[in-house]
């Protein structure tokens, strides 16, 4: 046989097994999250968050609590329902073994420095920049920042179910100060 | 000549170890491994031509959409409301062109499903392997008395986003205080179902906020009951007033709500028994799916094209795959899947698995099928319906412990909704459309 029919199969054979991969159940279940999360879990902005590359524990965590009515969404508590766990943990393990990929957005300076100042007490969590340091704490660098204004913002309003550790910390911030801790952590890379 | 059995061998590939690689060098590219043809570029047609591509990138996919220049319905209310442009809700195909595929600008005349080729106007002859019909909806103008196409252009329907839509923001900003805007809805099923309800909590908002605060926003149902009905009632109440008297009021179809008759002349509107003097008269007109599904032969008696809930091919024609509106699927009448463009782009994904799982010789993948559809009734003041549909018995099945719309106060038992509910749906709205006009897109 020539090289170069070899050769020309065993790409295509890959091609295949990749192809075989692309229609696992999970990879098809996780292309329904693309829509609103984007193509690898990196969102196209607004108030939706990038999934892609936050911690496989953080992501099991909060899709759970969602579940199971511990921790507060406005729509995904509903659309959550609708999995089961083993379909959630397929979930959080695709997503998690995703790159991480900041989202470059439009912030202002000023704003940036003022929640650099603000976020002091969120860096044994969450580190100096909002890069994920513990399973259970997300990525939050190059994090959407209008999302990140509304989860503060859940954490601050008791009439929503929230986790009660970060709830304890957020109540610490000025509402005033949210907008720019959002636009510090936009800004990360 | 290839000396294998192609099936086994396909087969024993996809057994091995799954590789991360996608992409198939030149040599194997020279002839396509398979065509595929996608009519209609709008959510569903672009989601599935893109999703074909990108999970296999040897196969050639061909777009064929009229417009050059796409756009979105969704979130189009809110051109009429005066909150966006017209020009916010479009797009182009360079995006989808850039990933490989053919964008033609052309029009569909005929599909041959025994010889498997596709007419257009500009007189090209394709063949597929397998085809995506997405034609959207055609509207059946005279299912009004006194409609059609030209009345339209004084009576808009506004119910495809694009000239029809500024048309009625025009003539809303011509009206005066203390008129009547009506809005005709048609009997189900319908695009975007909540679409009407939506319309008029935005005329109203535009209307309490540029001077007209005597205005009436009437709608004329040919249903009884609509999508998102108490969250509806509940906004309305609450923004601007709901009921006879008030600045928003809704006429079911057992109150003689049904448009059966048109004066364009008079802009007035006729139901069985009564008549309705308008200042602006918007009325969508009953729809089907787009004619080229139906002169394909592909739609049952009421107009839509069933599907195989497995792959979203055609109940009636073999490597026909109708995606988006001009589908029906689902329980009806209460569980059918909603037509709307977050339904169109999970059945496009699931048809775009499907055919590349075909062309490779393997097994569908699970389909998986979400809606998620959010509404906008004003300032901060949003809210969602969720849908997930799994495949049982070759059923489609509507999970009930899912999904359903966001919370509305209940009176009986006392409850109230955190408004924080409303203010961050009415943001993640936008987020939804800015990631699904990415995925569908670009």
């Amino acid at each position: 046989m020539h090289r170069g029919v070899i050769h020309a199969l065993a790409a295509v054979g890959l091609a295949v097994a990749g192809i075989a991969h692309a229609s696992g159940t999970i990879e098809a279940l996780a292309r329904t999250c693309n829509n609103c999360h984007g193509v690898n879990g990196v969102s196209s902005g607004d108030a939706m968050p990038s999934i892609g590359g936050l911690p496989e524990s953080y992501l099991k965590t909060v899709m759970m609590e969602w579940k199971e009515g511990k921790r507060y969404s406005a729509t995904m508590a509903r659309l959550i329902k609708g999995y089961t766990e083993e379909e959630i943990s397929g979930l959080a393990a695709y997503f998690s073994k995703l790159p991480w990929t900041p989202v470059a957005q439009k912030t202002d300076p000023k704003l940036v420095e003022r929640g650099k100042q603000a976020t002091q007490a969120c860096v044994s969590c969450h580190g100096p920049t909002g890069k994920a340091m513990m399973p259970t704490a997300p990525n939050m660098n190059g994090q959407i920042a209008k999302y990140l204004e509304l989860e503060m913002r859940k954490y601050q309003d008791d009439s929503v179910p929230m986790p009660a550790m970060m709830r304890m910390m957020a109540k610490q911030v000025k509402p005033e100060d949210i907008e720019a801790i959002a636009h510090f952590y936009a800004s990360q890379k | 000549m290839n000396p294998f059995d192609r099936r086994s061998f396909i087969k024993a590939l996809a057994a091995a170890p799954a590789a991360s690689v996608l992409s198939v060098p030149a040599q194997a590219q020279a002839k396509p491994k398979a065509r595929v043809v996608v009519i209609g570029g709008g959510f569903g047609g672009s989601t599935a031509a893109k999703y074909v591509k990108m999970l296999d990138p040897a196969i050639e996919v061909t777009m064929i959409e009229p417009n050059k220049i796409y756009t979105s319905c969704p979130l189009s209310n809110e051109v009429i409301s005066g909150h966006r442009s017209i020009e916010s809700l479009q797009t182009g195909y360079d995006k989808i062109a850039a990933r490989g595929v053919n964008v033609m600008h052309d029009l569909v005349e005929a599909v041959d499903p025994v010889k498997k080729t596709v007419k257009t106007k500009g007189g090209k002859t394709l063949s597929y392997d397998a085809l995506v019909m997405s034609p959207g909806i055609d509207f059946k103008y005279d299912s009004v008395e006194g409609y059609d196409e030209k009345v339209a252009e004084v009576i808009p329907h506004a119910y495809k986003a694009g000239p029809q839509t500024v048309l009625l923001k025009k003539q809303l900003e011509a009206m005066p205080d203390g008129g009547v805007f009506i809005i005709s809805v048609p009997p189900r099923p319908i695009r975007c179902p909540p679409g009407p309800y939506e319309r008029a909590a935005q005329v109203a908002w535009y209307c309490k906020t540029h001077g007209k605060p005597k205005a009436k926003v009437l709608i004329l149902d040919a249903n009884d009951s609509h999508s998102k009905q108490a969250l509806f009632r509940q906004a309305w109440r609450e923004l601007y007033g709901y009921g006879k008297g008030q600045m928003i009021e809704w006429v079911p179809a057992a109150e003689d709500g049904k448009v059966v008759r048109v004066d364009a002349k008079t802009r007035t509107a006729y139901t069985s028994f009564g008549e309705h003097k308008a200042d602006v008269l918007n009325l969508i007109p009953l729809h089907h799916a787009g004619h080229i599904a139906i002169r394909t032969g592909l739609a049952n008696p009421r107009g839509w094209c069933e599907v195989v809930p497995m792959t979203m091919e055609s109940a009636v024609h073999k490597d026909i795959y109708p995606v988006g509106d001009a589908c029906i699927a689902g329980e009806l009448p209460v569980y059918d899947m909603p037509k709307s463009a977050h339904m169109a782009n999970t059945q496009a994904k699931v048809a775009a698995g499907a055919i590349v799982a075909k062309v490779n010789g393997l097994p569908p993948p699970t389909p998986w099928y979400v809606n998620t559809c959010y509404s906008l009734a004003g300032e901060n003041y949003g809210f969602s319906v969720v849908h997930i549909y799994r495949v049982e018995n070759n059923k489609f099945v509507y999970i009930t412990a899912a999904g359903g719309v966001s919370p509305a106060d209940d009176a009986a038992k006392g409850t109230k909704v955190p408004r924080i509910q409303y203010a961050l749906e009415a943001q993640y709205m936008q987020g939804w459309w800015r990631n699904i006009m990415a995925d569908a897109f670009a």
